[in-house]
């Protein structure tokens, strides 16, 4: 396996803070990299969830990208001045009950 | 809707672009066919020969080239590539397809001569007290973050489940620096004694690849616990620490920052069931699988299916199983050019390779649901226990079905892909008798706002 220099880093900006992370790597990637783990409220009870399935499966993972609410972090791939939010704050009112 | 649809036609379409599909489309446009390939995913190869970003290829690597090799192959042979493209529903056995641009959802329609379904597998999981925190996840999600990204999972890693797919992503693990706390297997698939030199499966020469990750494991002095699993995790808001229970009854708690659990994989099968193929139960007693021929023909005439959606088998049983229903395909739409040999080879082939899962389903056997506790949710989405879903099933008048209405497990974005298994299990009346979810379109779920504006353009 050829190993040339490191991947080229870019800024992105998780929940209003700049960081770096690899140009090309999953932005899930760049959120466990991170250490940012809860990424959003369950809409039915308001627990916290993070990533779990990796391959667009379970949505557990979805964040804001680029404005763009409902991203799945684990299939959307980080480019240079991407904008990141999470959705861990508690929820007003839940789905049900 | 249909107003808003760019329709297009091919001979065939391919649905999946993993081992089975690329190999099938290769087979059939070298056949003179016209072929249209479609994937969910921005790139070709599916998850086992899913493709590490360019920049980190430039870096790192080419993860896996054979499969970067027949994804070009692929493409220099005129197959139509549709990446991004997800599947939502089909009608007409599968000779018409409805289309939606993962991007901007725009509709499509395909119109075909026969199609072949390749949607592969996703893992299984089982849940228990604790799996909906987050740094819970499964082994394939670790996987992907130490192959494509080149990120650990976490520091402290336990892994859990059953099954061989669990080796590799330790192996994996280790080589991007992280520390596995334990291999927690079910089973007990390997020697006693493995961190000692020589230590193998029972069957070395069936899986001597499993043998080798196994050295790698005890070359890193990676504690490996069979007969033992998950019981429950710990944290506030995320998980910090996990329960493992010994068959024999011991209980002890490791510190981690990262627990990845899976029972291995369950087939993908919503669009030939929504078809409405025949189908009949797989080995593990869990699945519905469709009814297939040698070949990969279903029930529906005109439909194949091809790789771990017609049963998991693994990559090599895929690319094998997917060229033989695309010579199939090509006896029923150009007999002139199919090449009768070959295919007969093929067959043998995928037969050797049935009986190695055969194998490993007997090496692995999955646990038992009764035991997963009330309070437990099973439904992820829809935050529903398995105590809710027992009483419901208890009525006496629901079965599966009415259990899904009355509780709505299996409701959320997921669509039971998750705990569809384990309600059908808790609803289940008896050994053998495994029902599942119906398919029923839109089989994944479509941006209904992209769909809506479509609509208005027009």
């Amino acid at each position: 396996m050829s190993t040339n220099s490191l991947p080229q880093t870019v800024t992105v900006t998780i929940d209003g803070t700049p960081g770096q992370a690899w140009a090309g790597q999953s932005v899930t990637a760049a959120l466990v990299s991170a250490g940012i783990w809860p990424l959003r409220r369950n809409p039915v009870n308001g627990q916290l969830r993070g990533p779990f399935c990796g391959m667009g499966v379970c949505l557990e993972c979805e964040v804001t990208i680029n404005g763009r609410p409902g991203s799945r972090s684990c299939t959307a791939h980080v480019t240079d001045g991407m904008d990141i939010r999470t959705h861990t704050e508690p929820l007003q009112t839940a789905a049900h009950g | 809707m249909a107003d808003v649809m760019t329709e297009s036609e091919a001979d065939v379409a391919v649905v999946g672009g993993g081992p089975a599909g690329l190999h099938a489309a290769l087979v059939l446009a070298r056949g003179g066919l016209s072929v249209v390939l479609l994937d969910e995913s921005d790139t070709l190869g599916g998850q086992y020969y899913k493709r590490r970003a360019e920049q980190l290829t430039a870096a790192f690597g080419d993860f896996r080239p054979r499969g970067t090799e027949l994804i070009r192959q692929v493409r220099d042979s005129g197959v139509d590539c549709r990446t991004g493209t997800l599947v939502w529903g089909a009608e007409d056995g599968g000779r018409t397809l409805f289309t939606s641009d993962v991007r901007t959802g725009a509709l499509g329609r395909i119109n075909t001569r026969a199609t072949l379904v390749a949607t592969g597998a996703y893992e299984r999981s089982l849940p228990f007290p604790g799996w909906t925190l987050p740094g819970v996840v499964t082994p394939g999600f670790a996987l992907h973050l130490a192959t494509m990204d080149r990120v650990p999972v976490g520091q402290r890693v336990v892994l859990a489940g059953t099954g061989p797919f669990l080796l590799p992503v330790a192996c994996a693990l280790l080589e991007v620096g992280a520390r596995i706390e334990a291999l927690v297997e079910l089973n007990h698939p390997y020697r006693p004694g493995i961190s000692s030199i020589g230590g193998a499966l029972r069957q070395p020469a069936r899986l001597a690849e499993a043998a080798r990750y196994l050295l790698t494991l005890a070359r890193h002095g990676v504690r490996v616990e069979q007969g033992s699993r998950v019981l429950a995790a710990h944290g506030d808001t995320q998980v910090t620490a996990v329960d493992i229970g010994h068959e024999d009854g011991g209980v002890w708690q490791l510190e981690t920052d990262a627990l990845c659990v899976g029972f291995g994989f369950r087939p993908s099968t919503e669009l030939p069931r929504l078809l409405g193929c025949d189908t009949e139960l797989d080995p593990t007693g869990t699945e519905q699988l469709p009814v297939v021929d040698a070949d990969g023909a279903t029930s529906v005439d005109g439909l194949y299916v091809a790789g771990d959606c017609a049963g998991i088998a693994g990559v090599h049983a895929a690319g094998v199983r997917g060229q033989l229903a695309a010579h199939a395909i090509l006896r029923r739409l150009a007999p002139e050019r199919a090449r009768v040999r070959v295919a007969d080879l093929r067959r043998r082939r995928a037969r050797a390779l049935d009986r190695f899962a055969e194998l490993a389903d007997r090496l692995y056997p999955l646990p038992t649901t009764a035991d997963i506790p009330d309070a437990t949710q099973v439904c992820r989405c829809e935050g529903v226990s398995a105590g809710e879903i027992r009483e419901a099933a208890a009525t006496g008048w629901n079965d599966l079905h009415g259990t899904k209405a009355a509780t709505r497990a299996g409701m959320g974005p997921c669509q039971g892909r998750e705990c569809g298994h384990i309600v059908a299990a808790l609803a289940g009346r008896g050994e053998g008798t495994a029902e599942c979810f119906a398919a029923r379109m839109p089989i994944r779920p479509l941006p209904m706002a992209a769909t809506i504006e479509g609509q208005e353009v027009q």
